[in-house]
């Protein structure tokens, strides 16, 4: 070993930056909030020893079970909807049909570069209860007023709405790049074999995408776990919609409960690392990585 | 030769991102670099601030400017905080780190943050320098900022909690406003409005999320029914306490009545609803007048001010909210004597803190009446606000200070306990529990999470 790194010093020296930042941006804080998860700590003084005793409190915490079914229902809603609309909407910029493709694909875009804080602040009028515009339009569409943000049953779907909105964009831009990639001459030669649009979808353009739409689910699981900002300007009532990610913040910089938030924290790591195990192993059954 | 200068190349490379990981910030090195001969070393105090601290660096710089004397070469920057728990945790963060630079000099706090942070050494002691002065200052203007005797923060602003109500719409409706001098006569005027304005007319506010807890409960409605989340002893008592049942109980008549507009507070639609007339009276502290000021057009001149309602049973008015200037521990401490005089003339100084003070009406920004015993008897204090019709808002202010009940008692788990109840408010609010359920989950879920307050 040692050397190994006599003779290829140079390399390895090469390389040492990025070890050096994964150790001291990384390595270390995950290990320290590994041990932090086992203490009680509010961020001044010394941590205290406390065992299990913040894994036992989860367990009986209504509120972290609240925010990992919030959160779960986040991920299914932003894999669904945003591949969903990803997918139309790229379909759409790369029909030759479409005419001044530039300003399309700008204007999707859009809402990828507004300030998330921001819409959340526009959507929480929108949904408001009493003055929102939403329920304006359903009482004039002879509706009644729905308590969006007030009840705990409907405050998950102005979150879902506005993520899945923001989001949905850069998605897109992604979807879009594999589809260019895909070879006209496919299309072509089935068109000719007497292929209709959704064989032609179905038979070449899903199994083509099929790499970017995995790199497209991981990417949105990493993002809805760590979903923050919609949640947090778009509360419900208690915990009704509060994310995983949220009730950690709150843990440690609202109740500076630093050693709960840590086992929370560990409790997110290994459930991102549950499902990208299975994702891979999917994809590996399917011969695909 | 060639392998020796990629050696080199890379060792400098890693240098270059290792280093800064490890540097100290210059701010210490810029203030020695030109220091002073006269008095203080050039530099900047910051000032960590809730609200809009950008109207107080008005007057805090014209006073830098008079005083260049002593202080040639310093500035005051003042930076806003969202809450006094960001900039607690902010300041937890930076000790964490070890990086005295970053620090603040002077942090606006509320007790929970001066409990917390004095028991970890990080605020400066002020007793020795507030103790000779005491006198000058209304009646414990510092006793929120005192722990175990000590006192930790210099008193800014001691505001009572108020009860502003729009006088138009009780003319209009032919309601008297002095019924609501009882929290009974506060729910019987809110029936009356209702009922002769055919339901337009809501008597206040409630929120869908924590300020109903904030503003109706901890501030507002809990210390007035003298309500206890904690014994003496730091034991959980809120489930079987009498003043909760009562202040809880209260609030739940006025929103089954429906005489409560449910709403965001500080938002949009809440001052839209306000400035059409559907919202009555505002149950709240004092601090509301520049938010109202600031956001409500069409009402102007329409409000007035009076002391909060009182509960028969308990018979003291509304609690105050005292704020404190805290002097945070970055070591070195070498503006702690320059912002005392800084703070001092400020509290005491009458024509100047009255010029600034009508700048603030002229703009909108915000103000708070002083705590000096001095100023407050200036005939300025007295004068009329247009917003209010020509009612002194000044002197409502101070007026609202009689009486007043005392604050409940703050411990270090009161962040925690306030997150708890909170939530379980909200599912009141959003009709998912009565209020007496949500009374007994505050209890049993305080109890498993908390277990005891940590006291002072």
């Amino acid at each position: 070993m040692l050397r190994n790194l006599k003779k290829y010093r140079i390399p390895y020296l090469f390389i040492s930056p990025f070890f050096v930042l994964f150790l001291v941006f990384q390595l270390i804080p995950v290990v320290w909030t590994g041990y932090i998860s086992f203490t009680e700590w509010n961020g001044l003084g010394s941590p205290t020893w406390v065992g299990m005793d913040n894994y036992t409190l989860m367990l009986q915490d209504y509120m972290v079970s609240d925010a990992i079914w919030n959160t779960v229902a986040y991920w299914l809603a932003g894999i669904v909807g945003i591949l969903t609309f990803a997918l139309m909407i790229a379909l759409c910029l790369n029909s030759d049909r479409l005419k001044s493709k530039k300003f399309f694909k700008t204007t999707t875009f859009l809402p990828y570069v507004c300030a998330s804080v921001a819409m959340g602040l526009i959507f929480g009028m929108l949904f408001d209860e009493n003055a929102g515009l939403i329920n304006e339009i359903l009482v004039a569409l002879g509706g009644g007023r729905i308590p969006w943000l007030t009840s705990s049953t409907f405050s998950k779907i102005p979150v879902i709405i506005l993520f899945n909105w923001r989001i949905t964009p850069w998605f897109t831009i992604i979807i879009l790049s594999g589809l260019l990639n895909i070879s006209k001459e496919y299309y072509e030669a089935a068109t000719v074999d007497g292929a209709n649009v959704f064989q032609q979808f179905f038979y070449i353009t899903v199994p083509l995408l099929r790499n970017i739409m995995f790199f497209c689910m991981l990417t949105i699981t990493v993002d809805t776990w760590k979903m923050f900002n919609e949640s947090y300007i778009l509360p419900g009532p208690g915990s009704s919609n509060t994310s995983l990610f949220q009730l950690i913040y709150q843990s440690a910089f609202k109740t500076f409960k630093l050693g709960y938030a840590s086992a929370l924290s560990v409790i997110l790591i290994l459930i991102l690392l549950l499902i990208s195990i299975v994702q891979f192993v999917i994809r590996r059954r399917q011969g695909e990585v | 030769m060639n392998t020796m200068k990629k050696m080199l190349l890379v060792a400098l490379l890693v240098v270059l991102m290792v280093v800064p990981l490890f540097a100290q910030g210059s701010k210490d090195t810029q203030k020695s670099e030109v220091s002073s001969s006269k008095g203080y070393p050039d530099g900047t105090i910051l000032v960590w601030s809730t609200g809009q601290p950008q109207f107080r660096k008005m007057y805090y710089q014209n006073w830098i400017e008079r005083h260049r004397d002593i202080a040639p070469g310093v500035n005051v920057e003042v930076e806003t905080i969202s809450t006094m728990a960001d900039g607690q945790q902010k300041l937890a963060m930076y000790a964490l780190s070890g990086d005295y630079n970053s620090m603040p000099e002077i942090i606006m706090l509320d007790t929970v943050g001066i409990v917390e942070l004095s028991s970890a050494g990080m605020l400066l002691d002020l007793t020795d320098y507030y103790t000779p002065i005491a006198d000058q200052f209304v009646d414990g203007a510092a006793s929120d900022a005192t722990v175990k005797g000590r006192i930790y923060g210099l008193p800014d602003a001691v505001r009572p909690q108020l009860l502003f109500y729009n006088a138009a719409l009780f003319e209009k409706y032919d309601v008297d406003p002095s019924m609501m001098a009882t929290f009974d006569g506060y729910y019987e005027a809110g029936k009356l409005l209702k009922e002769r304005s055919k339901g337009e007319v809501y008597l206040s506010y409630i929120d869908p999320a924590n300020y109903t807890w904030r503003y109706w409960g901890r501030r507002g409605l809990m210390p007035q029914a003298n309500a206890k989340i904690w014994d003496e002893q730091g034991n959980i008592v809120i489930g079987s306490d009498p003043g909760t049942k009562l202040a809880l109980h209260f609030l739940d008549k006025l929103n089954k009545e429906g005489l409560l507009y449910k709403t965001r507070m500080m938002q949009q639609p809440l001052y839209e609803a306000t400035d059409e007339g559907k919202i009555a009276t505002f149950y709240i502290g004092a601090f509301w007048d520049e938010f109202m000021r600031k956001n409500i057009k069409a009402t102007a001149g329409d409000w007035r001010v009076m002391n909060a309602p009182v509960f028969k049973e308990v018979g003291t008015g509304g609690a105050p909210v005292s704020t404190s200037f805290c002097f945070v521990n970055t070591k070195t401490n070498e503006y702690a004597d320059l912002f005392k005089m800084l703070w001092y003339d400020f509290q005491t100084d009458t024509p100047t803190r009255n010029a600034w003070v009508g700048e603030m009406e002229k703009i909108n920004g915000p103000y708070s009446n002083p705590v000096a015993k001095n100023i407050l008897a200036d005939p300025f204090w007295q004068e009329p606000s247009a917003f209010y019709g020509g009612q002194s808002f000044r002197k409502a202010e101070g007026d609202g200070l009689a009486n007043a009940s005392k604050n409940m008692m703050v411990t270090a788990s009161d962040a925690e306990a306030d997150t708890i109840i909170s939530a379980e408010i909200e599912k009141y609010v959003a009709g998912e529990q009565n209020i007496d359920q949500a009374i007994a989950n505050m209890d049993k879920e305080l109890k498993l999470k908390v277990k005891k307050a940590k006291l002072p």
